[in-house]
Protein backbone atom coordinates (compact mmCIF):
# COMPACT_ATOMS: atom_id res chain seq x y z
CA UNK A 1 0.00 0.00 0.00
CA UNK A 2 2.58 1.95 0.84
CA UNK A 3 5.06 3.96 -1.97
CA UNK A 4 8.43 4.83 -0.94
CA UNK A 5 9.42 6.05 -4.32
CA UNK A 6 12.96 7.83 -3.12
CA UNK A 7 13.48 4.83 -1.30
CA UNK A 8 13.92 2.23 -4.21
CA UNK A 9 17.05 3.24 -6.37
CA UNK A 10 18.73 4.67 -2.74
CA UNK A 11 19.30 1.24 -1.42
CA UNK A 12 19.79 -0.74 -4.50
CA UNK A 13 23.04 0.64 -4.90
CA UNK A 14 24.61 -1.30 -2.09
CA UNK A 15 27.74 -2.92 -3.66
CA UNK A 16 29.47 0.66 -4.11
CA UNK A 17 31.66 -0.03 -0.82
CA UNK A 18 33.80 3.40 0.09
CA UNK A 19 35.30 3.79 3.57
CA UNK A 20 33.19 6.33 5.70
CA UNK A 21 35.22 9.05 6.47
CA UNK A 22 35.87 9.12 2.54
CA UNK A 23 32.45 9.56 1.89
CA UNK A 24 31.49 12.38 3.80
CA UNK A 25 31.49 15.92 2.46
CA UNK A 26 31.86 18.95 4.57
CA UNK A 27 28.57 19.24 4.81
CA UNK A 28 27.88 16.19 6.57
CA UNK A 29 30.68 16.87 9.05
CA UNK A 30 29.54 19.86 10.06
CA UNK A 31 26.40 18.74 10.56
CA UNK A 32 27.28 15.41 12.45
CA UNK A 33 29.85 17.54 13.82
CA UNK A 34 26.68 20.18 15.23
CA UNK A 35 24.67 16.84 16.44
CA UNK A 36 27.44 14.83 18.36
CA UNK A 37 27.87 18.52 19.95
CA UNK A 38 24.40 18.48 20.94
CA UNK A 39 24.21 14.76 22.16
CA UNK A 40 27.28 15.77 24.46
CA UNK A 41 25.78 18.97 26.24
CA UNK A 42 22.63 16.79 26.87
CA UNK A 43 24.51 13.89 28.15
CA UNK A 44 26.73 16.24 30.91
CA UNK A 45 23.46 18.03 31.51
CA UNK A 46 21.48 14.73 32.88
CA UNK A 47 24.82 14.19 34.35
CA UNK A 48 24.89 16.65 36.23
CA UNK A 49 21.45 17.03 36.99
CA UNK A 50 21.00 13.08 38.26
CA UNK A 51 23.68 13.50 40.70
CA UNK A 52 22.81 17.54 41.89
CA UNK A 53 26.35 18.81 41.60
CA UNK A 54 27.79 22.19 40.42
CA UNK A 55 24.45 23.87 40.37
CA UNK A 56 22.25 26.11 41.81
CA UNK A 57 19.26 24.25 44.17
CA UNK A 58 16.53 24.74 41.00
CA UNK A 59 13.71 24.74 43.33
CA UNK A 60 14.82 27.47 45.64
CA UNK A 61 12.16 30.30 45.49
CA UNK A 62 14.03 34.00 45.77
CA UNK A 63 11.61 36.83 46.09
CA UNK A 64 14.28 39.61 46.51
CA UNK A 65 16.14 38.63 42.74
CA UNK A 66 12.66 38.04 40.17
CA UNK A 67 12.74 38.79 37.14
CA UNK A 68 16.92 39.23 36.87
CA UNK A 69 18.62 39.35 33.42
CA UNK A 70 20.91 37.40 32.37
CA UNK A 71 23.97 38.69 34.73
CA UNK A 72 27.56 36.72 36.15
CA UNK A 73 25.90 35.32 38.91
CA UNK A 74 22.62 33.53 37.06
CA UNK A 75 23.95 33.21 33.83
CA UNK A 76 20.38 32.86 32.14
CA UNK A 77 18.46 34.99 34.53
CA UNK A 78 15.98 34.53 37.62
CA UNK A 79 12.35 33.44 36.42
CA UNK A 80 9.27 35.04 37.92
CA UNK A 81 9.99 33.19 41.72
CA UNK A 82 13.67 34.40 41.76
CA UNK A 83 14.56 30.73 40.77
CA UNK A 84 17.94 30.19 39.08
CA UNK A 85 17.08 29.76 34.79
CA UNK A 86 20.33 27.58 34.21
CA UNK A 87 19.85 25.18 36.92
CA UNK A 88 16.11 24.86 35.83
CA UNK A 89 17.45 24.38 32.23
CA UNK A 90 19.99 21.70 33.37
CA UNK A 91 17.41 19.89 35.83
CA UNK A 92 14.32 19.75 32.52
CA UNK A 93 16.66 17.39 30.58
CA UNK A 94 15.30 15.06 33.33
CA UNK A 95 11.58 15.13 31.79
CA UNK A 96 12.62 14.05 28.66
CA UNK A 97 15.83 11.91 29.21
CA UNK A 98 14.89 8.51 30.03
CA UNK A 99 11.48 8.71 28.81
CA UNK A 100 12.70 9.22 25.32
CA UNK A 101 14.94 6.40 25.67
CA UNK A 102 12.88 4.08 26.68
CA UNK A 103 10.42 5.33 23.85
CA UNK A 104 13.44 5.05 21.28
CA UNK A 105 14.09 1.19 23.07
CA UNK A 106 10.51 0.36 22.08
CA UNK A 107 10.11 1.66 18.42
CA UNK A 108 13.57 0.02 17.45
CA UNK A 109 12.80 -3.16 18.79
CA UNK A 110 9.72 -3.48 17.65
CA UNK A 111 10.20 -1.77 14.45
CA UNK A 112 13.65 -4.37 13.84
CA UNK A 113 11.33 -6.88 14.86
CA UNK A 114 8.24 -6.58 12.59
CA UNK A 115 10.39 -5.26 9.64
CA UNK A 116 12.41 -8.57 9.29
CA UNK A 117 9.69 -10.48 10.10
CA UNK A 118 7.40 -8.83 7.39
CA UNK A 119 10.33 -8.56 5.13
CA UNK A 120 11.76 -12.09 5.08
CA UNK A 121 8.52 -14.04 5.61
CA UNK A 122 5.99 -14.63 3.22
CA UNK A 123 3.51 -12.46 1.86
CA UNK A 124 0.58 -12.74 3.93
CA UNK A 125 2.27 -12.28 6.97
CA UNK A 126 3.55 -9.05 6.17
CA UNK A 127 0.05 -7.86 5.15
CA UNK A 128 -1.35 -8.73 8.28
CA UNK A 129 1.74 -6.94 10.46
CA UNK A 130 1.14 -4.14 8.14
CA UNK A 131 -2.19 -4.24 8.87
CA UNK A 132 -2.05 -3.65 12.30
CA UNK A 133 0.84 -1.34 12.35
CA UNK A 134 -1.10 0.91 9.71
CA UNK A 135 -4.07 1.35 12.12
CA UNK A 136 -1.59 2.78 14.66
CA UNK A 137 -0.04 4.95 11.69
CA UNK A 138 -3.40 6.21 10.74
CA UNK A 139 -4.39 7.84 13.59
CA UNK A 140 -2.44 11.17 14.21
CA UNK A 141 -0.14 10.54 17.22
CA UNK A 142 -1.36 13.73 19.05
CA UNK A 143 -4.48 12.82 19.18
CA UNK A 144 -3.84 9.35 20.41
CA UNK A 145 -1.55 10.55 22.96
CA UNK A 146 -4.87 13.00 24.41
CA UNK A 147 -6.66 9.98 24.68
CA UNK A 148 -4.46 8.04 26.64
CA UNK A 149 -3.90 10.94 28.64
CA UNK A 150 -7.88 11.21 29.38
CA UNK A 151 -7.73 7.25 30.08
CA UNK A 152 -4.75 6.33 32.36
CA UNK A 153 -4.16 10.06 33.72
CA UNK A 154 -0.22 8.52 32.89
CA UNK A 155 2.90 9.77 33.86
CA UNK A 156 5.29 11.10 31.38
CA UNK A 157 7.04 7.50 30.80
CA UNK A 158 4.00 6.00 29.79
CA UNK A 159 3.11 8.70 27.04
CA UNK A 160 6.83 8.01 25.89
CA UNK A 161 5.81 4.19 25.95
CA UNK A 162 2.97 5.28 23.76
CA UNK A 163 5.20 7.69 21.65
CA UNK A 164 7.55 4.64 21.14
CA UNK A 165 4.52 2.43 19.70
CA UNK A 166 3.50 5.28 17.23
CA UNK A 167 7.14 5.11 16.00
CA UNK A 168 6.74 1.60 15.53
CA UNK A 169 5.23 1.54 12.15
CA UNK A 170 7.40 4.04 10.31
CA UNK A 171 10.84 2.33 11.39
CA UNK A 172 9.46 -1.10 10.08
CA UNK A 173 8.43 -0.02 7.00
CA UNK A 174 12.16 1.31 6.39
CA UNK A 175 13.58 -1.87 7.77
CA UNK A 176 11.12 -3.30 5.87
CA UNK A 177 12.03 -1.95 2.26
CA UNK A 178 15.59 -2.71 3.29
CA UNK A 179 15.50 -6.15 4.14
CA UNK A 180 13.13 -6.60 0.68
CA UNK A 181 16.29 -5.38 -1.06
CA UNK A 182 18.56 -7.14 0.77
CA UNK A 183 17.12 -10.33 0.19
CA UNK A 184 17.41 -10.15 -3.24
CA UNK A 185 21.15 -9.54 -3.35
CA UNK A 186 23.74 -12.41 -4.17
CA UNK A 187 25.70 -12.47 -0.91
CA UNK A 188 22.47 -13.31 0.89
CA UNK A 189 22.38 -16.17 -1.85
CA UNK A 190 25.54 -17.11 -1.05
CA UNK A 191 25.47 -17.52 2.28
CA UNK A 192 22.31 -19.78 1.66
CA UNK A 193 24.40 -21.73 -0.76
CA UNK A 194 27.57 -22.14 1.97
CA UNK A 195 25.15 -24.06 3.75
CA UNK A 196 24.48 -21.11 6.75
CA UNK A 197 21.53 -20.91 9.30
CA UNK A 198 18.81 -18.82 8.58
CA UNK A 199 19.36 -17.00 12.08
CA UNK A 200 22.80 -16.41 11.80
CA UNK A 201 21.45 -14.85 7.97
CA UNK A 202 19.04 -12.82 9.56
CA UNK A 203 20.65 -11.43 12.39
CA UNK A 204 24.39 -11.55 11.21
CA UNK A 205 23.79 -10.53 7.45
CA UNK A 206 20.60 -8.94 8.10
CA UNK A 207 20.40 -7.25 11.17
CA UNK A 208 23.47 -6.32 12.34
CA UNK A 209 25.57 -5.60 9.19
CA UNK A 210 23.40 -4.16 7.03
CA UNK A 211 20.49 -2.33 8.98
CA UNK A 212 22.15 -0.78 12.09
CA UNK A 213 22.95 2.49 10.16
CA UNK A 214 18.80 2.42 9.64
CA UNK A 215 18.14 1.69 13.71
CA UNK A 216 20.92 4.32 14.30
CA UNK A 217 19.94 6.94 12.81
CA UNK A 218 15.60 6.29 13.36
CA UNK A 219 17.10 6.41 17.13
CA UNK A 220 18.50 9.54 16.78
CA UNK A 221 15.08 11.05 14.71
CA UNK A 222 13.21 9.38 17.37
CA UNK A 223 14.76 11.12 20.51
CA UNK A 224 14.20 14.67 18.29
CA UNK A 225 10.36 13.61 18.50
CA UNK A 226 10.23 12.75 21.57
CA UNK A 227 11.43 15.87 23.03
CA UNK A 228 9.34 18.27 20.64
CA UNK A 229 6.57 15.66 22.08
CA UNK A 230 7.27 16.26 26.16
CA UNK A 231 7.78 19.98 25.14
CA UNK A 232 4.39 20.48 23.61
CA UNK A 233 2.84 18.54 26.39
CA UNK A 234 4.33 20.56 29.46
CA UNK A 235 3.30 23.57 27.62
CA UNK A 236 -0.23 22.64 27.29
CA UNK A 237 0.10 21.74 31.35
CA UNK A 238 -0.51 18.26 30.43
CA UNK A 239 2.71 16.71 30.63
CA UNK A 240 5.10 17.37 33.63
CA UNK A 241 3.87 19.94 35.92
CA UNK A 242 5.00 23.35 37.46
CA UNK A 243 7.53 22.61 39.98
CA UNK A 244 9.25 20.13 38.61
CA UNK A 245 10.99 21.76 35.68
CA UNK A 246 10.84 21.05 31.89
CA UNK A 247 11.81 23.29 28.47
CA UNK A 248 7.64 23.08 28.11
CA UNK A 249 6.75 24.01 30.98
CA UNK A 250 9.28 26.98 31.44
CA UNK A 251 8.61 28.29 28.24
CA UNK A 252 4.69 28.09 28.87
CA UNK A 253 5.10 30.17 32.57
CA UNK A 254 7.83 32.64 31.11
CA UNK A 255 5.01 33.37 28.33
CA UNK A 256 2.98 35.76 30.28
CA UNK A 257 5.84 38.18 30.86
CA UNK A 258 6.80 37.92 27.32
CA UNK A 259 4.87 40.91 26.84
CA UNK A 260 6.45 43.11 29.62
CA UNK A 261 9.52 42.66 27.99
CA UNK A 262 11.18 40.47 30.21
CA UNK A 263 11.74 38.18 27.22
CA UNK A 264 14.16 35.78 28.46
CA UNK A 265 12.28 33.79 30.55
CA UNK A 266 10.99 31.91 27.60
CA UNK A 267 13.27 32.50 24.69
CA UNK A 268 16.31 30.97 27.02
CA UNK A 269 14.50 27.36 26.89
CA UNK A 270 12.86 27.87 23.52
CA UNK A 271 16.33 28.24 22.10
CA UNK A 272 17.55 25.17 23.77
CA UNK A 273 14.75 23.34 22.42
CA UNK A 274 15.08 25.05 18.81
CA UNK A 275 19.38 23.85 19.04
CA UNK A 276 18.31 20.43 20.79
CA UNK A 277 15.87 19.29 18.07
CA UNK A 278 17.75 21.27 15.54
CA UNK A 279 21.39 19.15 16.57
CA UNK A 280 19.58 15.98 16.57
CA UNK A 281 17.55 16.98 12.82
CA UNK A 282 21.11 17.19 11.70
CA UNK A 283 22.99 14.70 13.19
CA UNK A 284 20.48 12.15 11.25
CA UNK A 285 20.16 13.55 8.47
CA UNK A 286 24.34 13.61 8.14
CA UNK A 287 24.13 9.94 9.28
CA UNK A 288 21.50 8.73 6.54
CA UNK A 289 23.81 10.91 3.85
CA UNK A 290 27.01 8.89 4.89
CA UNK A 291 25.21 5.75 5.55
CA UNK A 292 23.09 5.43 2.14
CA UNK A 293 26.39 5.15 -0.40
CA UNK A 294 24.98 7.66 -2.63
CA UNK A 295 27.03 7.26 -6.15
CA UNK A 296 26.47 10.77 -7.31
CA UNK A 297 26.86 13.93 -4.75
CA UNK B 1 -9.98 4.99 -16.48
CA UNK B 2 -10.99 1.45 -15.45
CA UNK B 3 -7.66 1.11 -13.69
CA UNK B 4 -8.15 3.81 -11.52
CA UNK B 5 -11.38 2.66 -10.71
CA UNK B 6 -10.76 -0.83 -9.55
CA UNK B 7 -7.63 1.38 -7.94
CA UNK B 8 -9.89 3.48 -5.86
CA UNK B 9 -12.24 0.63 -4.74
CA UNK B 10 -9.09 -1.74 -3.48
CA UNK B 11 -8.44 1.84 -1.05
CA UNK B 12 -11.84 2.35 -0.19
CA UNK B 13 -12.57 -1.59 0.92
CA UNK B 14 -9.11 -1.47 2.59
CA UNK B 15 -9.79 2.23 4.69
CA UNK B 16 -13.16 0.70 5.81
CA UNK B 17 -10.98 -2.11 7.18
CA UNK B 18 -8.73 0.10 8.47
CA UNK B 19 -11.59 1.92 10.04
CA UNK B 20 -12.70 -1.16 12.01
CA UNK B 21 -9.46 -1.29 13.68
CA UNK B 22 -9.32 1.71 14.91
CA UNK B 23 -12.61 1.92 16.12
CA UNK B 24 -12.01 -1.70 17.38
CA UNK B 25 -8.76 0.00 19.29
CA UNK B 26 -10.39 2.60 20.75
CA UNK B 27 -13.24 0.86 21.95
CA UNK B 28 -10.77 -1.30 23.61
CA UNK B 29 -9.34 1.81 25.04
CA UNK B 30 -12.78 3.14 26.27
CA UNK B 31 -13.24 -0.24 28.32
CA UNK B 32 -9.80 0.45 30.16
CA UNK B 33 -10.79 3.73 31.60
CA UNK B 34 -11.43 3.61 34.95
CA UNK B 35 -15.18 4.69 36.22
CA UNK B 36 -16.76 4.10 33.14
CA UNK B 37 -20.27 4.13 33.00
CA UNK B 38 -20.90 1.17 30.61
CA UNK B 39 -24.26 -0.03 29.86
CA UNK B 40 -23.33 -3.03 28.31
CA UNK B 41 -21.64 -5.77 29.59
CA UNK B 42 -20.79 -7.77 26.36
CA UNK B 43 -17.92 -5.98 24.56
CA UNK B 44 -19.06 -6.69 21.08
CA UNK B 45 -22.26 -4.71 21.59
CA UNK B 46 -20.94 -2.17 22.66
CA UNK B 47 -18.58 -1.32 19.91
CA UNK B 48 -21.72 -2.56 17.16
CA UNK B 49 -23.40 0.75 19.15
CA UNK B 50 -20.40 2.64 18.47
CA UNK B 51 -19.76 1.56 14.83
CA UNK B 52 -23.70 2.42 14.66
CA UNK B 53 -22.72 5.79 16.01
CA UNK B 54 -20.05 6.71 13.74
CA UNK B 55 -20.74 5.31 10.14
CA UNK B 56 -24.36 7.01 10.44
CA UNK B 57 -22.60 10.55 11.52
CA UNK B 58 -24.97 10.83 14.14
CA UNK B 59 -22.57 11.02 16.95
CA UNK B 60 -25.22 11.82 20.11
CA UNK B 61 -24.82 13.40 23.19
CA UNK B 62 -21.84 14.17 25.02
CA UNK B 63 -22.41 12.68 28.88
CA UNK B 64 -19.96 15.98 30.16
CA UNK B 65 -20.87 18.81 28.36
CA UNK B 66 -24.14 18.12 27.40
CA UNK B 67 -23.95 19.61 23.89
CA UNK B 68 -24.46 17.59 20.63
CA UNK B 69 -21.46 16.40 19.43
CA UNK B 70 -22.35 17.04 15.69
CA UNK B 71 -22.91 20.23 16.08
CA UNK B 72 -19.60 21.11 17.86
CA UNK B 73 -17.82 19.56 16.00
CA UNK B 74 -18.70 19.83 12.20
CA UNK B 75 -17.93 23.67 12.37
CA UNK B 76 -14.40 22.69 14.03
CA UNK B 77 -13.67 20.27 11.55
CA UNK B 78 -14.15 23.04 9.28
CA UNK B 79 -11.90 25.41 10.53
CA UNK B 80 -8.57 22.50 11.42
CA UNK B 81 -8.96 21.50 7.29
CA UNK B 82 -8.58 25.17 6.38
CA UNK B 83 -5.97 25.42 8.74
CA UNK B 84 -4.16 22.06 7.48
CA UNK B 85 -4.22 23.25 3.59
CA UNK B 86 -3.25 26.08 3.90
CA UNK B 87 -0.19 25.12 6.02
CA UNK B 88 0.30 22.50 3.51
CA UNK B 89 0.63 25.09 0.98
CA UNK B 90 2.55 27.35 2.84
CA UNK B 91 5.12 24.15 3.38
CA UNK B 92 5.63 23.55 -0.37
CA UNK B 93 5.68 27.04 -1.33
CA UNK B 94 8.51 27.98 1.25
CA UNK B 95 10.68 24.36 0.41
CA UNK B 96 10.12 23.12 -3.05
CA UNK B 97 12.50 26.84 -4.55
CA UNK B 98 14.86 25.43 -1.36
CA UNK B 99 14.88 21.95 -2.56
CA UNK B 100 15.83 22.86 -6.84
CA UNK B 101 18.40 24.97 -5.11
CA UNK B 102 20.47 22.73 -3.66
CA UNK B 103 19.52 19.92 -5.92
CA UNK B 104 22.15 22.43 -8.68
CA UNK B 105 25.50 21.95 -8.28
CA UNK B 106 26.51 25.38 -9.01
CA UNK B 107 24.28 27.04 -6.54
CA UNK B 108 25.80 25.12 -3.33
CA UNK B 109 27.08 28.49 -2.18
CA UNK B 110 23.07 30.19 -1.71
CA UNK B 111 21.93 27.25 -1.08
CA UNK B 112 23.72 26.01 2.56
CA UNK B 113 22.00 29.31 4.27
CA UNK B 114 18.62 28.10 2.78
CA UNK B 115 18.64 24.36 3.77
CA UNK B 116 19.94 25.96 7.35
CA UNK B 117 17.44 27.93 7.20
CA UNK B 118 14.70 25.25 6.44
CA UNK B 119 16.58 23.43 9.52
CA UNK B 120 15.73 26.28 12.21
CA UNK B 121 12.36 26.89 10.85
CA UNK B 122 11.52 23.31 11.33
CA UNK B 123 12.43 22.49 14.50
CA UNK B 124 11.49 25.69 16.23
CA UNK B 125 9.05 24.82 19.22
CA UNK B 126 5.93 26.02 17.30
CA UNK B 127 4.18 27.09 20.29
CA UNK B 128 6.83 29.91 20.76
CA UNK B 129 6.64 30.68 17.32
CA UNK B 130 3.37 31.40 17.44
CA UNK B 131 3.98 33.66 20.83
CA UNK B 132 6.24 35.50 18.60
CA UNK B 133 4.29 36.20 16.15
CA UNK B 134 1.56 37.28 18.18
CA UNK B 135 4.10 39.82 20.09
CA UNK B 136 5.68 41.23 17.23
CA UNK B 137 2.24 41.83 15.75
CA UNK B 138 0.62 43.48 18.45
CA UNK B 139 3.10 45.50 19.12
CA UNK B 140 4.65 46.64 16.31
CA UNK B 141 2.09 46.61 13.94
CA UNK B 142 -2.52 46.79 14.10
CA UNK B 143 -2.83 46.13 10.24
CA UNK B 144 -3.55 41.93 10.99
CA UNK B 145 -6.12 41.08 13.67
CA UNK B 146 -4.70 38.25 15.85
CA UNK B 147 -8.23 36.66 15.86
CA UNK B 148 -11.74 36.76 15.35
CA UNK B 149 -14.30 34.39 15.51
CA UNK B 150 -16.59 35.50 13.16
CA UNK B 151 -16.26 37.09 9.71
CA UNK B 152 -18.00 40.43 9.67
CA UNK B 153 -16.37 42.14 7.09
CA UNK B 154 -13.26 41.14 4.47
CA UNK B 155 -11.01 42.46 7.12
CA UNK B 156 -11.40 39.53 9.00
CA UNK B 157 -10.16 37.00 6.58
CA UNK B 158 -6.83 38.72 7.54
CA UNK B 159 -6.47 36.89 10.68
CA UNK B 160 -6.68 33.36 9.40
CA UNK B 161 -3.17 34.54 7.85
CA UNK B 162 -0.99 34.07 10.77
CA UNK B 163 -2.24 30.75 12.06
CA UNK B 164 -1.76 29.36 8.77
CA UNK B 165 1.27 31.13 8.25
CA UNK B 166 2.93 29.55 12.07
CA UNK B 167 1.55 26.32 11.17
CA UNK B 168 2.96 26.13 7.74
CA UNK B 169 6.62 27.08 8.77
CA UNK B 170 6.78 25.27 12.47
CA UNK B 171 5.84 21.94 11.79
CA UNK B 172 8.40 20.16 10.83
CA UNK B 173 7.56 19.28 7.35
CA UNK B 174 9.89 22.34 5.72
CA UNK B 175 12.80 20.37 6.32
CA UNK B 176 11.57 16.97 5.64
CA UNK B 177 10.49 18.60 2.30
CA UNK B 178 13.46 20.20 1.71
CA UNK B 179 15.47 17.16 1.96
CA UNK B 180 13.69 14.82 0.14
CA UNK B 181 13.27 17.28 -3.18
CA UNK B 182 17.03 18.09 -3.08
CA UNK B 183 17.85 14.35 -2.92
CA UNK B 184 15.52 13.09 -5.72
CA UNK B 185 16.20 15.65 -7.93
CA UNK B 186 19.85 15.39 -7.71
CA UNK B 187 19.03 11.87 -8.61
CA UNK B 188 16.61 12.29 -11.09
CA UNK B 189 19.11 15.35 -12.97
CA UNK B 190 21.86 13.06 -13.41
CA UNK B 191 19.81 10.03 -15.25
CA UNK B 192 20.80 9.50 -18.77
CA UNK B 193 16.80 10.88 -20.39
CA UNK B 194 17.79 14.14 -18.32
CA UNK B 195 21.20 14.41 -19.76
CA UNK B 196 20.15 13.52 -23.06
CA UNK B 197 17.65 16.56 -23.09
CA UNK B 198 20.21 18.62 -21.48
CA UNK B 199 22.73 17.85 -24.33
CA UNK B 200 19.54 19.17 -26.67
CA UNK B 201 19.76 22.21 -25.31
CA UNK B 202 16.36 21.40 -23.06
CA UNK B 203 15.74 22.96 -19.20
CA UNK B 204 16.86 20.58 -17.21
CA UNK B 205 14.21 21.97 -14.38
CA UNK B 206 11.78 20.90 -17.16
CA UNK B 207 12.30 17.44 -17.92
CA UNK B 208 13.02 16.44 -14.78
CA UNK B 209 10.15 17.89 -13.11
CA UNK B 210 7.64 15.48 -12.84
CA UNK B 211 10.06 12.76 -11.93
CA UNK B 212 12.41 14.55 -9.27
CA UNK B 213 9.94 17.22 -7.52
CA UNK B 214 6.07 16.12 -8.46
CA UNK B 215 6.05 12.40 -7.62
CA UNK B 216 8.39 12.49 -3.94
CA UNK B 217 5.89 16.12 -3.13
CA UNK B 218 2.54 14.15 -3.86
CA UNK B 219 4.16 11.28 -1.79
CA UNK B 220 5.06 13.07 1.19
CA UNK B 221 2.40 15.83 1.75
CA UNK B 222 -0.14 13.36 2.49
CA UNK B 223 1.80 11.10 4.46
CA UNK B 224 2.39 14.23 6.46
CA UNK B 225 -1.28 14.87 7.80
CA UNK B 226 -1.26 13.24 10.71
CA UNK B 227 1.57 15.22 12.07
CA UNK B 228 -0.18 18.81 10.85
CA UNK B 229 -2.95 17.62 12.70
CA UNK B 230 -0.63 16.88 16.16
CA UNK B 231 0.79 20.80 15.75
CA UNK B 232 -3.07 22.12 14.07
CA UNK B 233 -3.62 21.18 18.29
CA UNK B 234 -0.94 23.17 19.76
CA UNK B 235 -1.54 26.53 16.98
CA UNK B 236 -4.97 26.59 17.65
CA UNK B 237 -4.51 26.68 21.63
CA UNK B 238 -2.28 29.11 20.91
CA UNK B 239 -3.80 31.42 18.59
CA UNK B 240 -7.99 30.82 20.38
CA UNK B 241 -8.46 29.09 17.11
CA UNK B 242 -11.76 27.77 17.04
CA UNK B 243 -10.48 24.07 15.62
CA UNK B 244 -10.59 20.48 16.25
CA UNK B 245 -7.18 20.72 17.77
CA UNK B 246 -8.74 23.03 20.94
CA UNK B 247 -12.02 21.00 20.75
CA UNK B 248 -9.52 17.99 21.79
CA UNK B 249 -7.04 19.69 23.77
CA UNK B 250 -10.81 21.15 25.95
CA UNK B 251 -12.44 17.39 26.12
CA UNK B 252 -9.00 16.87 27.33
CA UNK B 253 -9.25 18.88 30.38
CA UNK B 254 -12.69 17.84 30.54
CA UNK B 255 -12.47 13.86 30.50
CA UNK B 256 -14.48 14.25 27.72
CA UNK B 257 -13.66 10.51 26.05
CA UNK B 258 -16.77 10.43 23.61
CA UNK B 259 -15.81 13.38 21.96
CA UNK B 260 -12.18 13.08 21.43
CA UNK B 261 -13.30 9.32 19.93
CA UNK B 262 -15.50 11.34 17.48
CA UNK B 263 -12.38 13.84 16.94
CA UNK B 264 -10.24 10.39 16.46
CA UNK B 265 -12.51 8.69 13.69
CA UNK B 266 -12.63 12.13 11.75
CA UNK B 267 -9.18 12.08 11.86
CA UNK B 268 -8.16 8.96 10.41
CA UNK B 269 -10.76 9.56 7.96
CA UNK B 270 -9.03 13.13 6.95
CA UNK B 271 -5.73 11.07 7.34
CA UNK B 272 -7.17 7.99 4.77
CA UNK B 273 -8.95 10.11 2.90
CA UNK B 274 -5.55 11.62 1.87
CA UNK B 275 -3.99 8.52 0.99
CA UNK B 276 -6.63 7.28 -1.48
CA UNK B 277 -6.36 11.15 -3.19
CA UNK B 278 -2.39 10.55 -3.04
CA UNK B 279 -2.85 7.14 -4.80
CA UNK B 280 -4.96 8.46 -7.59
CA UNK B 281 -2.84 11.41 -8.33
CA UNK B 282 0.19 9.20 -8.41
CA UNK B 283 -1.98 6.76 -10.60
CA UNK B 284 -2.64 9.79 -13.15
CA UNK B 285 0.80 10.74 -13.20
CA UNK B 286 2.95 7.38 -13.76
CA UNK B 287 -0.24 5.01 -15.07
CA UNK B 288 2.57 2.44 -15.69
CA UNK B 289 3.50 1.79 -12.11
CA UNK B 290 -0.09 1.53 -10.55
Amino acid sequence: MKRFYFEKEKLSSEEFYVPLHKRASLRDVVSIGFGLFVVTYLVIFFLISITNSFIKDPMKVDIQHMFMPPSIEHIFGTDFLGRDIFSRIVKGTEAFFLPGILSIAISTTFGLLFGVISGYYSKTISSIIFYFLNIIDSIPRFILILIVIVIFNPSIYLIMLFVGVTSIPKVSSYIKSKVDTLKKQRFIEACRALGLSERSIIFKHIIWISSRSVLIIRATLGMGEAILIETSLSYLGIGVQEPIPSWGNMVAMGKDFFFQGKIWLSTIPALFILITIMGLYLLGDGLNSIFNERVSR
Amino acid sequence: MLRILRLLVKEVFYTVLLILGVTALLSFLFRLMPGTISFEKNWLNEYLKLLQRLFTFNFGVSPVSGLNINQVVFPAFKNTFILTFGAILISVIISVPIGIFSAYRSFRGISWPLTMFSYIVSSIPVFFLGYLVIYLFTRYSNFIPIYSATLENKRQLLAYILPILVLGLGNDSVSEFVRIISDELSRVMSMDYVVASKARGESVIRSSIVEGILIPLVTIIFSRIPFLIGGAIIVEYVFNWPGMGRLAFQSTLNRDLPVLVVIAFLSVLFVRGGMIIKDIILGFIIPQEM
